[in-house]
């Protein structure tokens, strides 16, 4: 009796997998891979991001969905992109990648094959930029990243579709020991070095900054690793401080960021020099520790003062539109869309060879400065260094950039 | 004394005397498995990248199910064995020219070795403690590889070789799942799925009754780890660069759990049911980016609320009287 | 690897002991929730994170203390946490426990995407005067608030404690846990000592949180992190059991810093994660379990 029954639901439930998947055929469309959306239309030209809006990056994604979108709504208000000399509106389609990498190729795999976007923008951190540009270069449709570092971007792999416009990591690593030799900053010339163990962490805490460090005369006395998220930093702090450093050269993410420096400020210590690559630079880390940001050093790519177009508009238009704070993402991600934008329109198609061979060839000056691409993919952003003074970030070198002096030694509360 | 089981209610589930013939439902499995075969002629892209993530899901649900609907044994550690997987195949691909299906098999039975490796510790813990130990045992394995250099580190691995069509991927998930449903519906006629039932009712119990509990559990444990590896060392040639956040994540784990428990646990379509229904569901909330996780949430506290025995119990109980389901162990 | 001289394993292990102490009020309320109505509490880390936005909001628009909030965060997330179980938990609960178990996971994204809306996805902390300052003992350099945390979580797990050996409600809940369907025949209103368990198990996680956001950061998806550290202090300590629970943070925060020191910070978390594996499986019930509840 049940028997029959049962037989009867797994019947019922077959067949309805296979209608609902007809269905789905039916309704589906057409078999072609994205790109080929018709280049004499006038129909919207698609545009498609993966970006984190949930979870542990949610506040860069923040900015770079705001940069994104306020890119495109340029040029939807002055009538859509023109493209073979027709104007066609942008549809700029964002999904949430919650922080996930395996959801960003998930995202940028239906962006291409059911949204029918003709480009692809990225993600943040190498983390959750990579993997999308992974699927795009198997798929073979142009995709356009800032917030990716250079030298992480290029040793995934040879690039034939993806483009990166960030700094190189070694460049800013370097920044701040130059700054420090530019302003004379009288130390001890001793150096401890605490560094999350991420990609990118790793590369700057264990190669590039002892490198550098020992070029220029300066002297390794501390070398401390922690995980991305660790929480106690009171161990490593204890081991820099007793090294008798006079530089504090810091590399991982705000929330650590933040911790670590809280707990150098309950432990009583205050190096003359703090440097804290990544961690530091957005505007949350001198909001959550007030005057104990005061002084802290970060290298940096974007500020509204630089002299490039559209900068201090840029800052104007977010503040004034979501009453927050700017942050550089705003500009990397902007610049990356105005340049896949701009490749659309001076390649009059979207076809998405031609795309790709029109963003190979951009020479222009962008909200980030000139951006052009070498022949690895990468457009580099010149690096300034800044220094949190009053929860404002002042640009303190290179010289002819700086808007401000540099305090030293770094105050002690 | 021990914590008592989680999972002393289990949804009705007949006991193996009162299914219908393997044949038959072999049978229905391999014409479900023929149609989705021919979709790849018919469909986009869309629906193959669609198609992949439902059936993804339903073969990790299945498997899932495997351990947690008919042993009781309810893991939080899934996150482990696809990881394990994943990295399998991701080594594999830049070490070695072995043909895909022999790496597919390595990948699972890497993952079934590690879960022969800890289910000495593992076992000694039953219901909750089974529940949490599991989950302290991925998120330990995640940390190893976050840290340690073995296996790139937090860099993770770039795999040589060119992402395989949208198509053939598919395929190759859909054998997965295949694959698990046909070894649920296989075990579940063993001798074995009374004293997998037994444990999950009363493991003393099961014990006192000459049951050896100990291989019995690592039987479903290992088989369930060896399902998701497989289906991990696709998910390798799928993403073609893989890290330890994201391979070793909890939202493997998490995924699993709902689509097993939306679907219907310790039922043999509820997987299939459940992860058509959780991707339908993140596709269709796909244009509210900023809501969605919100919305979904919501979503899955009113299908446990008004489903609790998932879309798949509540059909079954909707065709069956009222007088059976009394009168079966369901309650 | 080179072994830390004394005075580095010194200040580890106490730095790390006195964080254990902290992180056990974050997993109090964990433990009593699954000791008394065996619910494997996902929301746990969310209601962690709630009780530092609290926190926070609190300081920023009346300029109260955090400390001094932490009795009103305690009240205001226990309020929350009463009708949160009376008409969410509890009706799924009837139908086994892994409906449950996913309820809370879909509470817990809920709770994280609305921090985001709310508070955006922005780091932030919770920055005193006496967060800057330390005290200095045998040589070692002890953040004050590690210590006022310590004693803190430690003041209210002893009340707690009372609760549960001195008053009628604990024996209510002690009853509850040990044999539902006995306590309800003797008169116990089961359903009202589970919702209130989970009121007061909320309270404590809130009030754990303020003082993880005192020593450092939080985001909207910090909870994902406590709750695991929860686990592991909870399962150290013997699930249901109030100082055990205690004890457990302790042992855990020392243990994690002596692997810390010896194999490296990267290794912290993990040393932690492998050492409680292998104590359960030597010692399932918990390192300080002796019997049943409290």
């Amino acid at each position: 009796m049940s028997t029959t029954r049962f037989t009867r639901v797994n019947v019922a439930v077959v067949a309805m997998v296979v209608a609902s998947t007809s269905a789905l055929a039916a309704c589906a469309p057409g078999s072609s891979a994205g790109g080929g959306s018709g280049n004499n239309s006038t129909d919207p030209i698609v545009i498609g991001a993966s970006l984190p809006l949930s979870g542990a990056l949610a506040g860069f994604g923040s900015f770079q969905k705001w940069g994104y979108e306020h890119a495109v709504k340029q040029v939807n208000d002055a009538g859509g992109l023109s493209v073979g000399g027709v104007k066609r509106k942008v549809n700029l389609k964002i999904v949430d990648d919650k922080t996930d990498p395996n959801q960003v190729s998930s995202n940028i795999k239906t962006l291409i094959s059911s949204d029918k976007a003709v480009g692809l923008l990225g993600s943040c951190t190498p983390d959750l930029v990579n993997p999308g540009a992974v699927v795009a270069d198997s798929q073979g449709l142009p995709f356009v990243a800032g917030c990716d570092p250079l030298e992480v971007f290029t040793g995934v792999k040879k690039w034939t579709w993806a483009w990166d416009i960030f700094f190189s990591v070694p460049e800013l690593s370097a920044s701040s020991l130059k700054a420090m030799d530019e302003l004379g900053f009288q130390t001890n010339k001793k150096v401890a070095i605490l560094h999350d163990n991420g990609p990118d962490g790793k590369i700057v805490g264990t190669t590039i900054w002892p490198q550098m460090a020992r070029q220029s005369g300066y002297q390794i006395v501390a070398n401390v690793e922690f995980p991305v998220d660790n929480a106690d930093f009171t161990a490593a702090v204890q081991k820099a401080r007793t090294s008798g450093a006079d530089i504090l050269l810091v590399d991982c993410v705000t929330p650590q960021a933040i911790s670590l420096r809280k707990q150098m400020a309950a432990v009583g210590w205050t190096p003359k020099v703090m440097v804290n690559e990544k961690g530091a630079e957005p505007v949350q880390y001198a909001q959550a520790l007030g005057s104990l940001a005061d002084g802290v050093i970060v290298g940096a790519y974007w500020d509204p003062s630089f002299p490039y177009p559209g900068a201090k508009e840029l800052q104007q238009a977010f503040e004034s539109e979501t009453g927050r704070t700017s942050s550089q993402h705003i500009a990397d991600s902007y610049a990356a869309a105005q340049v896949l934008l701009d490749a659309i329109s001076t390649a009059g198609s979207t076809d998405p060879q031609k795309i790709n061979d029109a963003i190979a060839k951009t020479d222009k000056d962008y909200a980030v400065g000139r951006v052009t691409f070498a022949a690895d993919h990468t457009a580099k952003i010149p690096v300034v260094v800044s220094q949190w003074q009053s929860g404002k970030p002042v640009i303190i070198s290179p010289k002819d950039r700086a808007t401000g002096t540099a305090l030293f030694p770094m105050p002690a509360k | 004394m021990t914590a008592p089981d989680l999972l002393t209610r289990a949804p009705d589930v007949p006991g193996p005397r009162r299914l219908p013939p393997l044949t038959r439902e072999l049978g229905l499995l391999a014409a479900l498995a023929v149609a989705l075969f021919l979709v790849p002629y018919v469909a986009g892209e869309y629906v193959l990248q669609i198609g992949y993530l439902v059936l993804q899901l339903a073969a990790l649900g299945t498997a899932w199910n495997l351990l947690a609907g008919y042993t009781g044994m309810v893991s939080l550690g899934s996150a482990a064995f696809v990881g394990i997987g994943v990295y399998t195949v991701a080594e594999l691909d830049n070490h070695s020219s072995l043909p895909l299906p022999l790496a597919f098999l390595l990948a699972g039975a890497a993952a079934a070795v590690f879960a022969l490796l800890v289910s000495p510790a593992m076992f000694r813990l039953r219901g909750l403690y089974f529940t949490i130990g599991t989950l302290a045992l991925a998120e330990a394995l995640r940390l190893w590889m976050v840290n340690s250099s073995l296996f790139g580190g937090a860099s993770g691995i770039f795999l040589r070789s060119r992402a395989p069509k949208s198509y053939a991927l598919y395929w190759m998930v859909l054998g997965a799942a295949v694959l698990a449903t046909a070894v649920t519906l296989v075990v579940l006629r063993l001798p074995l799925a009374l004293r997998l039932n037994a444990i999950r009712d009363d493991e003393d119990v099961a014990k006192q009754m000459g049951v050896f509990t100990f291989r019995t559990k690592l039987i479903a444990f290992s088989l369930s780890a060896f399902l998701m590896g497989v289906v991990g060392g696709i998910q390798a040639l799928n993403l073609g660069v893989v890290e330890p956040y994201g391979s070793f994540g909890l939202s493997w784990t998490v995924d699993i759990v709902m689509v097993a428990i939306i679907g219907g646990l310790a039922t043999r379509t509820g997987p299939w049911i459940g992860a058509a229904f959780a991707v339908v569901l993140e596709e269709a909330l796909k244009g509210y980016a900023e809501l969605h996780l919100a919305i979904t949430g919501i979503v899955v506290l009113l299908v446990i609320r008004f489903a609790p025995r998932g879309v798949r119990g509540t059909l079954t109980a909707r065709v069956r009287p009222r007088a059976s389901l009394t009168g079966d162990r369901g309650r | 690897m080179s072994l830390p001289d004394t005075q580095t394993l010194l200040q580890a292990v106490s730095s790390g002991l006195l964080l254990g102490g902290i992180f056990a009020l974050g997993a109090l309320g964990l433990s009593l929730v699954l000791g008394v109505m065996r619910l494997v509490n996902l929301v746990h880390g969310e209601l962690v994170v709630l009780g530092s936005y609290l926190a926070l909001a609190l300081l920023n628009s009346a300029g109260l203390d955090p400390l001094l909030a932490a009795p009103l965060v305690f009240l205001g997330v226990a309020a929350l946490g009463y009708p949160l179980h009376r008409l969410v938990l509890a009706p799924v609960a009837r139908s086994g426990e892994e409906g449950p178990l996913l309820t809370t996971f879909a509470l817990s994204i809920i709770a994280q995407n609305v921090f985001i809306q709310v508070f955006s996805g922005d780091t932030r902390a919770l920055d005193r005067p006496y967060t800057r300052t330390s005290v200095h003992l045998l040589g070692i350099t002890l953040p004050t608030v590690y210590l006022a945390g310590f004693g803190i979580s430690l003041a209210v797990t002893a009340v707690v404690y009372l609760l549960m050996t001195r008053t009628g409600f604990g024996r209510q809940l002690r009853s509850s846990a040990e044999d539902p369907t006995a306590a309800a025949i003797v008169g116990v209103n089961v359903a009202r000592v589970h919702a209130l368990t989970y009121a007061l198990a909320g309270g404590l996680a809130a009030v754990g949180g303020i003082l993880i956001a005192l020593c450092f950061s939080f985001t909207p998806t910090s909870g994902t992190e406590y709750l695991l550290v929860g686990f592991t202090i909870v399962v150290l300590g013997g699930l249901g059991s109030v100082f055990g629970t205690f004890a457990g943070g302790v042992s855990l925060g020392v243990l994690q810093s002596l692997g810390a020191a010896t194999l490296g910070d990267g290794y912290r978390t993990f040393v932690g994660l492998v050492l409680f594996l292998v104590i359960l499986a030597v010692r399932p019930e918990g390192l300080f379990r002796r019997r049943m509840a409290a």
